[in-house]
């Protein structure tokens, strides 16, 4: 798929966008592994179903899946329904029809985070001090105490790791059949989002104190990247490995990975100004482009290659909370903090 | 969306001197408020809410080189996701345990931009044991700190003590710190509006109710002892000196220093001019106007140990015009 951004036509037309109106914020939303389907979480407590082709009417509210807030979805890798964490310590199965089937009950924990690897149908999940591993067959494993609550978890590309932020840095877990010791990684304060580059060499972490911290997970170096006006909650790795995607500036932000990284250069900022600061970044599934959402509502898709960008959706003034793409990359879902679930289809 | 700031009163008190008690009564109260508690304990609490959320206290050091720069993340993990939820509530509790520095819980509030932007420290709430306090003080730093940050004091169990006792103790507290509002009380009995949504930490509000707040008193220097000091002068003061002066102070003895507030008179400006500052942290913003033909005084208070007073005196009036 091709976006022509370069084509004064395809900027000066918003695609063709199917949104929901909700009465709770939207705190996450994923594809189903098929792209048929979307899901939102939501804050009180639904995961709703959206089919991804944005011309059939929308489907009904279902009952309420969690008690409290979801706080975390994500597609299952094992079927093509969802996987849902919430604030009543729940992990949820969430089947096509909007069943669901419980994996985990913590009460008095919060499911905030999860990370699901295709390949091998595996999820983690962050659950209080511990990484949670659920198998394709169902069976779970934590891993740790952490010294203190696992802020985010994500796989390493072949599935054969998790890797869990909390205070002072990160830890790494074998997860395999032999059991390595634990490695970890230090960098004091608090990390509040990991993700894992799409080569498995590097592991980026956003922090409380509005920087990025990456590990070179082989040689065990690390690096800093300062200069952000807000923490860096949301972090994507493109397709290729070659950049990482940032949030929380007014334009897409993508720092240097191919070669010899990034140290000594600054990033690559492209793109029209936007309006606010990004919230939410996406890198496209396969190829060159990436999506971000602003604090005021606006969503762009950019172009590295390009370096142009295109507004897709217009200010409103709600806060984009979450981005997610379709596997074919062909559309975008989003979800902002007063309830809107949107389907954007960029095909033209 | 935009939404009102949330108020947060944080609890603090010693083992034992009525805090799950007072948590207890305010949720069982019909009040027709509804409120998100952050407790230690699940167990403790014998009411059932569904907006009970267990926090570990996980104070993290920043990494700015500041060792009194400690944060509460847990705090503003949960209330970041507190935010996710379609209910709303009007107020967040913060019950914090007997042997916590409430520092990182005040400091948590001066840091995080989401949590700034979305919630407000209403006020910090301390429960004294009107028998025990005495004897806690010569325990640790602990008793004394909790009494040092507080907005408000609940001077609790006092039917277990004289009237000669309850004298001494009150003096304590106020000798420690002399700005709280101390409300006597037995099994942690008090209307709670006495305690709720007060906007006693944010000087602003409590100017508009209680012009006089920081009124100057008899300044006392104990040492290694908490104690409270202030100054004030009818003259305004250079904002500019002043942040430069309060933020190189800060940095230099804001281990010492566990708050600072002030309410200053500015050249030409119509309104306050409110300063605070919890260790090295600092905020300042307008207040509340100054009524016409008011006298304007500039006003500046400290609580902490090791205070010298004639340096701060002396940096004080560096600032002055």
């Amino acid at each position: 798929m091709k976006l022509d951004l370069g084509n004064p036509a395809w900027r000066n037309t918003l695609p063709f966008t199917r949104s929901v109106p909700s009465d709770a914020p939207v705190a996450a939303c994923a594809f189903s592994r098929d792209g048929t389907t979307v899901g939102f979480g939501l804050g009180d407590g639904q995961v709703r179903l959206l089919p991804a082709d944005p011309k059939p009417p929308a489907t009904a509210a279902a009952e309420p899946q969690h008690k409290g807030a979801v706080l975390s979805l994500i597609g299952d890798p094992t079927t093509d329904g969802f996987v849902s964490g919430g604030d009543d310590g729940r992990l949820l199965r969430i089947a096509l029809d909007g069943g669901a089937v419980e994996i985990v009950n913590q009460k008095g924990k919060w499911i905030d985070k999860l990370a699901a690897h295709r390949a091998t149908g595996a999820i983690a999940a962050s659950v209080g001090k511990m990484a949670l591993l659920v198998d394709k067959t169902g069976a779970t494993r934590e891993f740790g105490p952490h010294q203190s609550t696992v802020t985010s978890v994500d796989f390493s590309k072949d599935g054969s790791r998790i890797g869990a932020a909390h205070y002072d840095g990160i830890t790494v877990w074998s997860i395999g059949a032999v059991t390595l010791p634990p490695r970890s990684f230090k960098w004091r304060g608090s990390h509040v989002a990991l993700k894992w580059s799409t080569d498995g060499k590097f592991i980026a972490t956003g922090t409380q104190e509005n920087d990025i911290h990456v590990w070179r997970i082989a040689q065990a170096t690390d690096m800093r990247m300062q200069g952000y006006p807000a923490k860096v909650k949301s972090l994507s790795w493109s397709a290729d490995a070659r950049w990482l995607y940032t949030s929380s500036q007014p334009v897409f932000t993508a720092w240097p990975f191919a070669g010899k990284g990034p140290e000594g250069k600054p990033p690559l900022q492209f793109g029209d100004e936007g309006a606010g600061l990004m919230t939410v970044i996406a890198a496209h599934p396969t190829a060159e482009y990436v999506a971000g959402g602003y604090d005021s509502g606006e969503v762009q898709v950019g172009d590295i290659k390009s370096k142009r960008s295109a507004v897709i959706r217009m200010v409103d003034g709600n806060a984009v909370t979450c981005l997610a793409w379709s596997p074919d990359g062909a559309s975008l879902a989003a979800g902002t903090d007063n309830g809107d679930m949107l389907v954007i289809d960029l095909k033209r | 969306m935009a939404q009102a700031q949330v108020p947060v009163t944080v609890l603090t008190g010693y083992l034992g001197a009525g805090k799950t008690t007072l948590l207890n009564r305010i949720l069982s109260e019909q009040h027709g408020k509804k409120y998100a508690v952050i407790v230690n304990e699940f167990g403790e609490l014998g009411v059932d809410n569904d907006l009970v959320v267990n926090a570990d206290e996980e104070v993290f050091e920043m990494n700015n080189g500041c060792i009194c720069c400690t944060v509460r993340g847990d705090l503003i993990r949960i209330i970041e996701g507190l935010m996710k939820r379609k209910d709303k509530f009007d107020g967040i509790l913060v019950e914090t345990t007997g042997l916590a520095d409430p520092g990182p819980v005040a400091q948590t509030f001066f840091t995080d931009d989401d949590v700034k932007a979305r919630t407000r420290l209403d006020a910090i709430v301390t429960v004294v044991d009107a028998k025990h306090f005495l004897g806690q003080l010569e325990q640790g730093t602990e008793a004394e700190e909790q009494v040092a940050f507080a907005d408000v004091i609940l001077l609790n169990k006092t039917d277990l003590v004289s009237g000669d006792e309850l004298e001494k103790v009150e003096g304590k507290i106020h000798a420690i710190n002399r700005y709280a509002r101390i409300h006597r009380t037995q099994k942690s009995k008090i209307e709670l509006d006495a305690i709720l949504d007060k906007g006693a930490f944010d000087l602003k509000r409590i100017l508009e109710h209680e012009p006089d707040f920081l009124e100057h008193g008899h300044d006392h220097n104990h040492g290694e002892e908490v104690a409270s000091l202030s100054f004030s002068s009818d003259r305004p003061v250079d904002t500019e000196k002043f942040q430069k002066w309060m933020g190189a102070l800060l940095q230099l003895k804001g281990g010492d220093i566990l708050r600072s507030k002030g309410i200053l008179s500015i050249d030409g400006a119509p309104k306050r001019y409110v300063y605070q500052g919890v260790h090295m942290m600092m905020d300042a913003d307008w207040g509340s106007p100054w009524k016409a033909g008011e006298k304007r005084m500039s006003k500046l208070v400290f609580i902490g140990r090791n205070l010298d007073a004639e340096n701060l005196k002396r940096g004080f009036e560096d600032c002055l015009k």
